[in-house]
């Protein structure tokens, strides 16, 4: 009996494993968004080329390993142009859920063009990969979402409070002005310094003004920042606001004691080609993994990155949100490598898995129970003019320092 | 704050006087709507951006370059499209989809061929430090920005109030029909017009690096609702109203910008509301677009 038994198993693994090969699909179609034109091209593009360099290396070695089905299988990268229009990208996302039928979506680069992919995703219960939209919203009540590249914008700028409220104040720091670009990245990031600010009660905010993400002019604005006198300036804008007002206090003649702006140290080659190395002088940035070298446990390392992309001949310039588009290609390679089956379900609870046990050139990915990153927490830097180039020197927390602060008089 | 919103506004409002100009040229002469101008500005961007890059070109040189090499390219555009736009029934209408066509083409193709990095030309170039006005800080560039903005409305005046090719492209402007019945060649005018307008866009293009800090091929669109809302202010069709239109449009921006800073870019929008609704002629209304 138990002879027989063992006998009709046999004869029907061989079924078995046939139907369990016959489950796994000839290629895992990953569902992108990208702006090839409009204001988010240039954050978009950088992150899409990213994960398209990850795509292509994956491939070439046979595709990515899927522990469900035990076998490699390609990847098919469809990557729809946005045109950094909301309207469109919403669309677009909805194509890739209902049309295409993508295993993985991955959202477009920022906050503006994911802010759209959020609520669909959530509404066809898909798995969201959130390569670079940090804004606060996206995490409340929100189980179909995990932030892969950067820290959620609730605690970013920690450290800029942090810094302030302890060798600013030590400085003679008593008073900082806010301005900052009215969307769902850096108006949060702005709600959070303020709140750090405000909780340490050290410091007076004496300015404190949203304007239009679109703004190209900030003359008006330095002055009448200027006009209250702060001793600390924090600028939270996107790339061409952070171009145009930096530019625009340079013409201005204005001078503060301490500027903190974001895109210097996330996008430093396009802002010193546009701004020059005297207008990145002693400006505080975020220190991000594209000038500060992380030991990877998986994927490439900075350097060996820099020259994939070098050889991809892009035309773009490198920096952070190209390595956010290659990290984002590393998380979802592991979470195939984990993951019971490409179920959303499934998946979600793979990229939580890799919380805390993976290590990339973007620093350590650790998610909070919302999905929000808090492991990849930039340091806070300062650029030092050396001729023609910049130097940007971790200056807080001290355990990361490896430069002094430059505060000015 | 109030006195220095009100300064740099006026200095700020002359050079899109200078966006709005060509705009409302074409208009005024052809009665179509250029939805492409803003891309042809970025064009102008471009090319000072690279004659910069490339040769060192200062900008108020490559302002006269562009100048040149725009009306060129103007002429053919004009004769390749809008005699074709004037005979249809509606061909206001039909101007606003084909140039918003053209538009898309241009940031299309701009894309492709200059990547969607941002650009700039160093402020240094137009002088070093800040210039005081009236005890205001401005940026230098403000100041080449205005002053080319006002050379070149007073251009176009002299153009059109003390040229003969200027008599007769108002002569056209008041009425398409008559001119051509007195034996006005009315395509050489209007092509020649066309090729101002692109021109001047060019020309406020070349100085776009410095007044916006810096320039991508998507810019064209911004720039778009702005000239509509300074040339609308002004009285459609009214080049000379453009400067009037420019300057509240400046200085109504950094009032905005002082007083309510995130609804800044409801300004154009409010502006053109406005006019719309209360004087839908614009300030000058008829009587100054017939002079």
């Amino acid at each position: 009996m138990l002879r027989r038994s063992l006998l009709g198993f046999a004869a029907t693994l061989p079924l078995a494993t046939r139907a369990w090969a016959q489950q796994a699909p000839a290629e895992i179609k990953i569902g992108h968004l990208h702006a090839s034109s409009g204001p988010f091209a240039s954050i978009s593009m950088p992150v899409y080329t990213g994960l398209k360099i990850w795509v292509d290396e994956t491939n070439a070695s046979g595709g990515a390993y899927v522990k469900a089905f035990d076998k490699k299988i390609p990847l098919k990268l469809i990557s729809y142009d946005d045109q950094s229009s909301t309207a469109t990208a919403a669309t677009l996302y909805n194509q890739l859920i209902t049309q295409d039928k993508v295993d993985i979506l991955v959202a477009d680069s920022g906050s503006v063009l994911t802010s759209v992919a959020v609520p669909i995703a959530k509404e066809h219960k898909q798995f969201l990969f959130d390569p670079t939209g940090t804004g606060a919203p996206f995490f409340v009540d929100n189980p179909w979402i995990a932030l892969i590249a950067d820290p959620v914008s609730t605690i970013w700028p920690k450290y800029i409070a942090d810094y302030l409220n302890d060798e600013g104040v030590k400085a003679g720091i008593k008073t900082v002005a806010i301005l900052y670009s009215t969307n769902d990245f850096t108006g949060t990031q702005a709600n959070a310094v303020r709140g750090f600010i405000k909780a340490a009660g050290k410091l007076d905010i004496v300015y404190d003004q949203g304007v239009p993400t679109n703004t190209s002019n900030y003359t008006v604005l330095i002055n009448n920042i200027a006009s209250k006198s702060p001793d600390a300036v924090i600028h939270l804008g996107y790339v061409g606001n952070d171009i145009a007002f930096l530019r625009n206090l340079q013409d201005s003649g204005q001078k503060f004691r301490f500027l903190f702006s974001i895109y210097p140290g996330i996008e430093t080659e396009e802002l010193l080609k546009n701004v020059g190395p005297e207008g990145l002088k002693n400006v505080f940035t975020y220190v991000t993994s594209a000038a500060y070298e992380y030991k990877p446990e998986v994927g490439w390392t900075l350097e060996q990155f820099r020259a994939a992309w070098d050889k991809a001949n892009s035309g773009l310039n490198f920096g952070f949100n190209s390595i956010a588009g290659y990290t984002t290609g590393l998380v979802l390679q592991e979470t195939l490598k984990v993951t019971k089956s490409l179920d959303q379900t499934a998946l979600r609870d793979a990229v939580f898995s890799l919380s805390g046990k993976l290590n990339t050139l973007d620093g350590p990915f650790v998610l909070d129970e919302h999905g929000g990153q808090i492991g990849e927490i930039t340091p806070l830097g300062q650029f030092e003019v050396e001729g023609k180039e910049v130097k940007l020197n971790v200056v807080y927390p001290p355990a990361l320092a490896n430069g002094k602060a430059v505060i000015g008089k | 704050m109030l006195t220095g919103a009100i300064i740099s506004g006026l200095m700020f409002g002359l050079y899109f006087t200078l966006v709005g100009l060509g705009l409302n040229l074409v208009f005024g002469v052809m009665r179509i709507v250029n939805l492409a101008h803003g891309d042809f500005l970025m064009l102008g961007s471009f090319a000072a951006y690279w004659l910069f890059t490339l040769f060192g070109l200062h900008p108020l040189l490559a302002a006269l370059a562009v100048l040149v090499v725009f009306v060129a390219i103007g002429l053919p555009i004009y004769y390749g499209v809008v005699p074709r736009l004037l005979i249809a029934r509606d061909s206001e209408m039909l101007s606003i989809i084909l140039f918003f066509g053209l538009s898309q083409m241009i940031e299309a193709i701009a894309s492709i061929a200059f990547g969607t990095n941002e650009r700039s030309i160093p402020g240094r170039v137009l002088g070093s430090g800040p210039v005081s006005f009236l005890g205001q800080r401005l940026p230098s560039a403000w100041v080449f920005g205005a002053a080319v903005s006002a050379v070149a409305v007073a251009g176009v005046y002299l153009y059109l109030y003390r040229t003969r090719l200027g008599t007769l492209t108002r002569a056209v402007m008041v009425s398409r029909e008559e001119a051509l019945a007195t034996g006005i060649d009315v395509h050489r005018i209007s092509a020649i017009a066309f090729g101002i307008g692109i021109a001047l866009a060019g020309i406020a293009g070349v100085f776009a690096p410095f007044m916006l800090g810096s320039v991508t091929p998507a810019m064209g669109a911004d720039i778009n609702v702005a000239a509509f809302a300074v040339i609308v202010v002004g009285t459609l069709g009214n080049p000379l109203g453009t400067v009037i239109g420019g300057i509240i449009y400046g200085v109504g921006l950094m009032l905005m910008q002082t007083y309510l800073s995130s609804w800044a870019n409801l300004l154009p929008n409010l502006l053109l509301i406005g006019v719309l609704l209360i004087r839908p002629e614009g300030l000058f209304g008829r009587a100054v677009r017939r002079a």
